[in-house]
């Protein structure tokens, strides 16, 4: 088992305060691939996502498979998943047109909630969207659906709409523009992306950390390798980790829900331009 | 100097820290209180909270990359 937890090889707990590997980041990679197929190395980071897919898939397949008039507990369940995006999010946000995009925000949602729970689950403490790939890809996705959409549904008007919203002075135009144009196409799904993947990032980091500070301070005070007030304090680094894997429970359905939001919104914001 | 660039990261991120910190704290105060007044449009308050809160958040977040880029 130590093989795979990078944190528990390199500790020393006389020097340092809390067991950290030289370089945080290599927390987050891995090297060696588990299997290589066709010459294609799959990493256990690669196959974490497809079991996140496969999972989303197979969630949503048995939740709506029988559709009885009186649903069981679980198609209960997904079918109030799927209505409150349906109604709070993709119609409630977008208007009548949303419905054209629920498809896109639901399959966005249960997929970023899954992996995110991996950061939870106790043999795959890995969350896979805090590697940057999968939320810049995302965020890319929201970010091509929402231009093209604007562009489609407005043509060039959807442009000028955006840069010079209505009542702009004409000598204040251009910075106006400037300032709209970044804000709007380049800061939006760099936000996006970046959102989600520090508050992933931030949330694995703590919970290794701590949690193999805690195992090591814990086993030497009873092994005698380290000094006693040491190993006592691991319970507090146990107790701190244990309130922390608490609240990313909370992060992990907000931050899927918040991405969903914002995607949305901003795929609003380019259909439905004020003129 | 590489301890130093260690700390002198760590300082910035705890000062851009400051400003969602206040920020966030608004939103949401100011969100309780509009719920208090009026419960009926507690959905859609909620919904603007959270809007609010992320675009807040986002700088702090981007502050706390940046400490791991340094």
């Amino acid at each position: 088992m130590d093989e795979l937890i990078l944190a528990l090889e390199e500790c020393d707990l006389n020097e340092n305060a809390v067991c950290a590997p030289s370089n945080v980041t290599d927390l987050f990679e891995f090297r060696t691939p588990i299997v290589e197929i066709l010459g294609f190395p799959i990493t256990r980071t690669v196959f974490l996502i497809f079991l996140a897919g496969l999972i989303a898939v197979l969630l949503l397949w048995f939740g709506l498979r029988k559709g009885a008039t009186q649903p069981g507990k679980f198609q209960l369940s997904i079918e109030s998943l799927m209505t409150y995006i349906r109604d709070e999010v993709a119609v409630g946000i977008i208007g009548p047109l949303g419905i054209k995009y629920y498809p896109y925000l639901m399959a966005l949602f249960i997929f970023i909630l899954i992996g995110n729970a991996f950061e939870v689950t106790p043999f795959i403490n890995f969350p896979i969207t805090s590697r940057m790939a999968i939320p810049l890809f995302l965020s890319l996705l929201t970010w091509v659906i929402f231009v093209f959409a604007g562009f489609k549904r407005n043509g060039i008007s959807y442009l000028t709409g955006i840069i010079w919203p209505p009542g702009v002075p004409v000598a204040l135009k251009p910075l106006v523009g400037l300032i709209e144009f970044v804000s709007v196409f380049l800061v939006r799904p760099f936000s996006l992306a970046v959102r989600l993947f520090a508050n992933l990032v931030a949330g694995h980091v703590m919970l290794s950390l701590l949690l193999v500070t805690a195992l090591v301070s814990v086993v030497g005070l009873f092994t005698g390798e380290i000094p006693v007030i040491k190993g006592v304090f691991g319970f507090a680094w146990w107790a701190l980790a244990l309130a922390i894997f608490c609240f990313e429970m909370i992060v992990i359905i907000l931050q899927a829900y918040i991405f969903t939001l914002l995607s949305a919104v901003y795929i609003d914001t380019s259909i439905n331009v004020e003129h | 100097m590489e301890e130093l660039k260690g700390a002198i990261a760590l300082i910035g991120y705890g000062l851009a820290a400051i400003g969602p910190g206040i920020g966030i704290g608004l939103i949401a105060g100011s969100a309780v209180e509009a719920m208090a007044r009026q419960p009926e449009a507690a959905g859609m308050v909620r919904t603007t909270m959270f809007l609010g809160i992320a675009f807040t958040e986002a700088l702090a977040l981007i502050a706390f990359v940046l400490f791991f880029l340094a």
